[in-house]
């Protein structure tokens, strides 16, 4: 004897937008995620503004020299160097890696800054 | 806070060294420019002496200027190739110790020979003054002794 199961006709395209919604959302989620934030770090006056900034994993920080003086962006441990940077140069570094990157100016060593990578 | 007492760590401090150093043939040639151009309007022997030794300590504090910045360059700047006020301090910086050993040059050999002065000279003292005036300008510049640093 056979049993014949019967599927409602709204049940194929309730799973068709259900399985939608779920790509959709993981896609926006995932998106959320990888999206590169950047940060500003302004150079004016001799000194690093924000001095010392929190910032998540993943995150571009971008230096720009505002002085018209060069400066220089170097962390403490050699993770990071930029060449000298003129008068609205820029670098830029993305912090892969959770830690405290301490970081100063070679050019005007007492110019110093921290960036705390969560 | 460095200790100024403490030989080592001023000694280590960070590219200090040229910043210091360079204070003493700019006061020293600046100094006997004073001294050949009151010299040349007096004529006193003693003078156009003071002149000259000012000229030869100018000259040989130089080298050690010369070796440090060559030293932050290649330290602080990893060699960098320079550009914008760094560039134009290192070649104003050449062409004032080109000058300031010229400036002696023509001292020595004038004393060498016996011979009284050329009076271009004067013009190239001045001459050497504003460019060494220059080059100090920038230097400062740089290091941030008109700002905050």
């Amino acid at each position: 004897m056979r049993v014949r199961v019967c599927i409602p006709r709204l049940a194929v395209p309730l799973l068709v937008a259900a399985i939608l919604l779920f790509a959709g959302a993981r896609a926006s989620f995932v998106n959320a995620q990888q999206a590169p934030a950047t940060m500003e770090v302004k150079i004016d006056n001799f000194s690093f503004g924000p001095a010392a900034i929190t910032v998540p994993v993943g995150t571009t920080v971008a230096w720009t020299n505002r002085d018209d003086i060069p400066h220089t962006v170097v962390s403490d441990d050699k993770v990071f160097k930029s060449k000298v940077l003129d008068t609205d140069e820029k670098f830029s570094y993305t912090f892969t890696k959770p830690g405290t990157y301490p970081y100063f100016c070679s050019v005007h060593p007492k110019m110093t800054g921290k960036v705390i990578v969560q | 806070m460095l200790n100024p007492f403490d030989p080592q760590a001023a000694l280590l401090a960070k590219h200090a060294q040229h910043v210091v150093l360079i204070h003493f043939p700019i006061a020293l040639f600046i100094t006997g420019v004073a001294f050949d151009f009151v010299a040349q309007r007096t004529k006193r022997r003693g003078l156009m002496d003071a002149a000259y030794y000012n000229f030869l300590l100018a000259a040989a504090s130089t080298v050690p200027v010369l070796v440090t910045g060559f030293l932050a360059w290649q330290f602080q700047l990893e060699g960098q190739k320079l550009k914008g006020i760094l560039l134009l301090h290192l070649v104003s910086a050449c062409a004032s110790i080109v000058m300031i050993w010229m400036t002696w040059w023509v001292q020595f050999r004038g004393r060498r020979q016996g011979e009284e002065l050329p009076n271009y000279r004067l013009a190239m003292e001045g001459m050497a003054a504003i460019l060494i005036a220059l080059t100090g300008h920038l230097g400062g510049f740089l290091s941030g002794v008109n700002g905050v640093g």
